[in-house]
């Protein structure tokens, strides 16, 4: 299979005046054509910088090192104009708050027509409205709200708009950053299942960035989980989800209550997110880790093959790749 | 069942005045409400927790709120042992607030930035007087901490809030709500703002206060998931009515009523393979002001006839305690209702 996107030992790190944060660090994970990616993790696990910095929106004075390949590009090091050629038309995003991603003084059909017109200048509005109607159709929106502002409308809708706007420039590589996480449950599973039907018309390759496994497991296809800035297992979706091999994968499932499945007792992980501007030697799971050694607090586990796909940065893997 | 229940809620009601701006009205034409909560009965049991799911400005948080009485209801009243908390709280609000305790969703804001946390958990003890002197006060509040897993506590009590992370003051807020020994608390949706790690922690705190201080509880929450782990029963609720109510196991995977099923099935399980059915629900979320006079869920219902438009359904009895409010449960049409349970 094609890979679209290649993330090579990326590492970003937020400097202010009294302290570097690393927030994403050496993480490395490539894409394929078609794909959809569930990047899940908690809090400060660095999901969304990652996304940022794919995206060059991180904040001026970050440091980043590594390289992410997209189309023969290295998106990390491109200049600016040569960024802005790729939003929008390669790459799109869609963020959690879409009340806060559109403008409140605009109508919707002025926003895109803004935002087709920064790639084709030329564009006729007869021709905008019609690929917008298309759009509209695509996310189960009426074509009134064309006309409409966005505070007429409600969060559901305004969050189909942003996404009927990331599609409009027929993107290959989707990004959304929680882009559900503020909806209602029947308003959330709708639009997901808008966006896993969507797909199969459009070929579009989707990287979802949340802190819900169910989300994930409903949508995507493949899986990375990450804590405190770094990769712990990646994998396809049923299997990851079903046979974790990371201790910290195996503790999120285990906090998790099934839907309908038989009630077992939920368990938290122990302990705290570590503090991300101290340099860690060693595995940084291994202090809320249930089987921790010696050797995880000493020597940083690297990236072990777990199955076919898969993979999980843990020493208790070692033995598994090599059984294999 | 009702004789016994510990907590009685009756015909709760809470409406507000909709602000829609205009200052003039013709003679005679009234404001328009918001019906928050509309006539809500639901009775709970000593050691039972009760879920309530819904989505948002379906009343929950609202019906949570009238429960500890930060608001005062329209109408209707809620009884604990048999006694009227308006009354309660008249003749002895030190009592009532002692009986009655509430755990909020966002602890960032539930505690005073300015004092420790030694100072903040001694002002209840202090105020109902639990304890001689502050040493012994202080050491209630030692062994609580420990006993819920804040150690070491000394710490702990040196420190202000914004020194600790959102699920130990979660923790600390449920500590202080149960210093009192209340035999009825509400958490509103206690964990959403919490990471998935340390959410298992606070439910299953939130457990061993129902189960072994025998604690009434009602639970408060829009995930579904969740609330089936931790309850017994459930009540869902849509536009300030209850429309189903039972035992969580049988609400969860036998949902009767269009909404409970509709919410079900959007629900994102976390297993792969799990299989829902799909159901679509129309149009938004309705505002709850004057809604009716059918069935509130009528115009996005997907098996809505004439009939549900003219008048509100009555509760039906689906046996085991299983209650929905819907004329459609034992229709024929639906083919999934068994004929055994027939309304009588």
């Amino acid at each position: 299979m094609e890979t679209i996107l290649s993330v090579n030992h990326l590492n970003v790190t937020y400097v202010n005046k009294s302290r570097r944060v690393m927030a994403v660090r050496d993480v490395s994970l490539s894409i394929n054509k078609g794909d959809s990616l569930g990047i899940v993790g908690e809090s400060g696990s660095g999901k969304s910088t990652l996304a940022m910095a794919l995206l060059r929106l991180h904040p001026k004075g970050t440091e980043i090192t590594g390289e992410a390949m997209f189309e023969g590009k290295n998106l990390l090091t491109i200049s600016e104009k040569e960024m802005n050629e790729l939003r929008w038309v390669k790459l799109a995003v869609v963020f959690q708050k879409a009340m806060n991603a559109l403008s409140p003084v605009h109508r919707i059909r002025q926003q895109i027509e803004d935002i087709y017109r920064v790639h084709y200048p030329k564009a006729s509005s007869a021709e905008i409205r019609e690929r917008a109607m298309e759009l509209l159709k695509l996310v189960n929106l009426p074509p009134r709200v064309y006309n409409l502002y966005p505070h007429e409308m409600s969060g559901g809708m305004l969050q189909r708009v942003a996404i009927a706007i990331s599609l409009l420039h027929h993107p290959q590589l989707l990004i959304f950053d929680e882009a559900t996480t503020a909806l209602d449950v029947v308003t959330q599973g709708q639009i997901l299942r808008e966006i896993v039907e969507m797909e199969k018309t459009l070929s579009t390759t989707r990287i979802m960035i949340t802190h819900d496994m169910s989300v994930v497991a409903t949508t995507c296809n493949k899986v990375a989980v990450m804590y405190a800035g770094e990769l712990m297992e990646y994998g396809m979706v049923t299997d990851v989800l079903t046979h974790p091999h990371h201790p910290y994968t195996q503790g999120l499932q285990r906090s998790f209550p099934s839907l309908k499945g038989d009630n077992r007792k939920l368990e938290s992980i122990p302990g705290f997110l570590p503090d991300l501007s101290k340099p860690c030697q060693g595995c940084v799971f291994a202090p809320r880790c249930p089987h921790a050694t010696e050797r995880c607090f000493s020597q940083k586990p690297p990236m072990f093959k777990t199955g076919e796909s898969g993979g999980a940065a843990c020493w208790l893997c070692e033995g598994e790749e090599n059984g294999k | 069942m009702e004789n016994n229940a510990y907590v009685e809620i009756r015909g709760l009601q809470k409406f507000y005045p909709h602000k829609d701006g205009k200052i003039f009205r013709k003679p005679g034409e009234e404001k328009p409400l918001v019906k928050a909560v509309d006539g809500v009965s639901l009775s709970i049991q000593r050691g039972e927790i009760l879920g309530v799911i819904g989505e948002s400005g379906c009343g929950k948080s609202t019906l949570g709120r009238l429960l500890v009485r930060l608001e005062d209801p329209t109408s209707g009243d809620v009884l604990i042992d048999g006694v009227s908390t308006a009354q309660m709280l008249k003749k002895d609000p030190k009592h009532f607030r002692r009986q009655v305790q509430i755990v909020f969703q966002n602890p960032f804001d539930t505690f005073t930035p300015r004092d420790t946390i030694q100072k903040i958990l001694l002002r209840p003890l202090k105020h109902h007087n639990i304890g001689k002197d502050t040493e012994e006060r202080l050491e209630i509040i030692r062994k609580a901490l420990e006993a819920g897993g804040l150690r070491p506590a000394e710490d702990i009590m040196s420190r202000y809030p914004h020194e600790l992370s959102g699920g130990q003051l979660q923790r600390i807020s449920i500590i202080r709500a149960m210093f009192l020994n209340p035999g009825f608390i509400i958490a509103d949706e206690p964990v959403s703002m919490l990471d998935v790690s340390v959410r298992a922690e606070i439910i299953n705190m939130l457990l061993d206060l129902a189960r072994n201080h025998n604690a009434a509880l009602v639970f408060i929450s829009h995930d579904i998931a969740l609330t089936r782990y931790i309850s017994d029963n459930i009540a869902v609720m849509y536009l300030g009515r209850i429309v189903e109510y039972g035992s969580a196991d049988e609400v969860i995977r036998n949902p009767q009523h269009p909404y409970t099923r509709a919410l079900i099935s959007n629900c994102a399980s976390v297993d792969p393979f799990e299989t829902r059915e799909e159901i679509n629900i129309e149009g938004e979320p309705p505002t709850p002001i004057n809604p009716g006079p059918g069935c509130y869920f009528a115009p996005r219902c997907y098996m809505a006839t004439e009939e549900c438009f003219q008048k509100y359904p009555e509760p039906v009895d689906l046996g085991n305690g299983h209650y929905a409010v819907c004329s459609k449960v034992n229709c024929a049409a639906c083919g999934k209702c068994n004929p055994s349970n027939s309304n009588a």
